[in-house]
């Protein structure tokens, strides 16, 4: 936190005595505490009983046990915008998370050029658009929940470096933006899926996870009373895991295709969220992860009591395997706006594995969990 | 200390009085979009609700639309969402952080007060700003009252 403070400090008087670049300074965070309510046993030490993990964070393992903690999804964020000319701008956005002991890292970095009124070009590092969510997936504040269903959002890379172009229209009157991307992320170090390899019992000394040729395009159309996105992307995936003695596991790369359709519907006092997602690999055994979530909000002035549903799936169509990774989330929870910028929110989440115990596959384990803080933005 | 039943009874009737004075006057309360007077472009509720979405970026006369907004602890603030809007302010704040922290657009800028917003607005051609209807001046030209 102090290392935060120290290079906030110093960004501002870096700002403050540049007097030609206009700068708007913005920021959001959460500070949450939470704890999984009992124990269950160990899915992959048959006999032996442990405590109910509940991943709330999968990218970067920030997870909740029977000890309260506020380290699992807390977060702060500061953003930079400046402007270096009428239609050119840089936006960096420094985010310090409690799963890294609040040290920041430049999650966001990247040059804005309108180009026209209606054609925007981005550049640098930026979130992949995956789900309707992933974007502002750690942005408390913007979404009713504790946070968009780890179950789905579980991927081991979620950003990228690269390009994007954004056109607007209108269409029928609604608005449209149609985004295309490009780019590549090798993620070295990655820290779930060393996570994996130690939950297996392996001991590697890192993994690096590459996802390379990014391409794909989002379709966003909003009206009166809701918001749709399409999104269709692919990309090459290849692994390194790097064992003490530094070798590497063999590993064989494979192409993988990303298709979702996410969104809101506000009908008088109720919003309907929802998100289907499907992956798929081009691997020997056809691997594929059909997804999806379902919520309802009630908008009851400044209180929103929600529910949500998430399902998750990994199946196989190339060989005769039914029975893998399978689990959902049942979650519960209220948003209290008590603040124009702040909200007090407090979710139950039952999480269910339904894998297939025997082969390794219902590795999560059964949870319930409670947590509670405040998102904020400012 | 003790209070007489009486003491106690005026201090009821004040607070209930002025209670309800106050969600008379949160009731009544209007609030006025305001442009440049050189504005000559047209509005509506809907333009003016997509306008304020950052959803239509541009006036009718084809300049990008400036927005100006109240501060998010300004009666105003409450009135113009829920009336204009659809939204709370607390949705409307959402909405727009999400847009700001994805890079997507900007909201509105903040002014601490209905006069500030009249400055902000009398002072450039292109900025559109909401405050309180009893706050109007002669500087700005109001489009709308709702």
């Amino acid at each position: 936190m102090k290392t935060l403070l120290a290079v906030t400090s110093g960004m501002t008087m870096l700002i403050s005595s540049s007097v030609l670049a206009d700068m708007r300074i913005s920021g959001y965070g959460s500070i949450i505490a939470g704890k999984t309510l009992g124990t269950v046993n160990d899915p992959l030490n048959p006999g032996q009983t442990r405590d109910e993990i509940l991943t709330a964070d999968f990218y970067d393992v920030g997870q909740y046990d029977n000890d309260i903690t506020i380290k699992a999804e807390s977060i702060f964020a500061v953003q930079a915008v400046m402007d270096l000319a009428e239609n050119f701008s840089v936006t960096a956005q420094l985010v310090a998370k409690g799963v890294d002991d609040f040290e920041p890292e430049f999650d966001w970095y990247y040059l804005t050029y309108k180009a026209t009124e209606n054609l925007t070009l981005m550049a640098g590092r930026r979130n992949i658009p995956m789900y309707y969510f992933s974007e502002f997936s750690e942005v408390g504040y913007a979404y009713p929940w504790m946070r968009p269903p780890s179950n789905l959002y579980w991927w081991q890379v979620t950003q990228f470096n690269g390009v994007h172009a954004m056109y607007d229209f209108e269409m029928g009157g609604y608005s449209n933006t149609l985004t295309f991307f490009y780019g590549n992320e090798y993620s070295d170090d990655n820290v779930e899926m060393l996570y994996y390899d130690k939950l297996y019992g392996g001991s590697a000394r890192t993994v690096n996870e590459y996802w390379t040729d990014i391409a794909g395009m989002n379709w966003n159309i909003s009206g009166d009373n809701f918001d749709l996105r399409f999104v269709y992307f692919q990309n090459d995936r290849d692994r390194e895991t790097i064992q003490q003695d530094g070798s590497i596991d063999p590993y064989t790369p494979f192409s993988q295709t990303f298709v979702g359709l996410g969104g809101n519907v506000s009908l008088d006092k109720f919003t309907l969220l929802f998100d289907w997602n499907f992956v798929e690999y081009d691997d020997a055994l056809g691997t594929e992860f059909p997804t999806y979530l379902v919520s309802l909000v009630y908008n009851w002035d400044d209180y929103q009591p929600y529910i949500s549903y998430s399902k998750a799936d990994h199946e196989r169509t190339k060989v005769p395997t039914e029975d893998l990774e399978e689990h959902y989330v049942l979650s519960y929870g209220l948003r209290y706006n008590f603040l124009p910028t702040a909200a007090f929110k407090i979710q139950y989440d039952k999480f269910v594995d339904q894998g297939h115990a025997p082969s390794g596959w219902a590795y999560h384990g059964d949870a319930r969990a409670i947590s509670m803080g405040v998102d904020f933005v400012f | 200390m003790l209070l007489s039943t009486k003491n106690m009874t005026w201090k009821v009737v004040l607070a209930v009085s002025t209670l309800s004075f106050f969600y008379l006057s949160k009731a009544t309360a209007e609030v006025s979009i305001i442009v440049h007077p050189s504005n000559a472009s047209t509005f509506d509720q809907e333009t003016i609700k997509k306008i304020f979405l950052g959803k239509t970026k541009s006036f009718s006369n084809g300049r990008s639309a400036i927005l100006i907004s109240a501060s998010s602890s300004d009666p105003a603030s409450d009135e113009f969402n829920t009336k204009v809007i659809g939204k709370s302010s607390s949705q409307v704040k959402a909405y727009w952080s999400k847009i700001l922290f994805t890079g997507k657009g900007t909201p509105p800028q903040e002014m601490d007060s209905n006069n500030d917003v009249i400055a902000a607005v009398s002072s450039n051609p292109d900025a559109i700003g909401y405050i309180d209807a009893s706050a109007a001046t002669d500087a700005v030209k109001v489009v709308a009252t709702f």
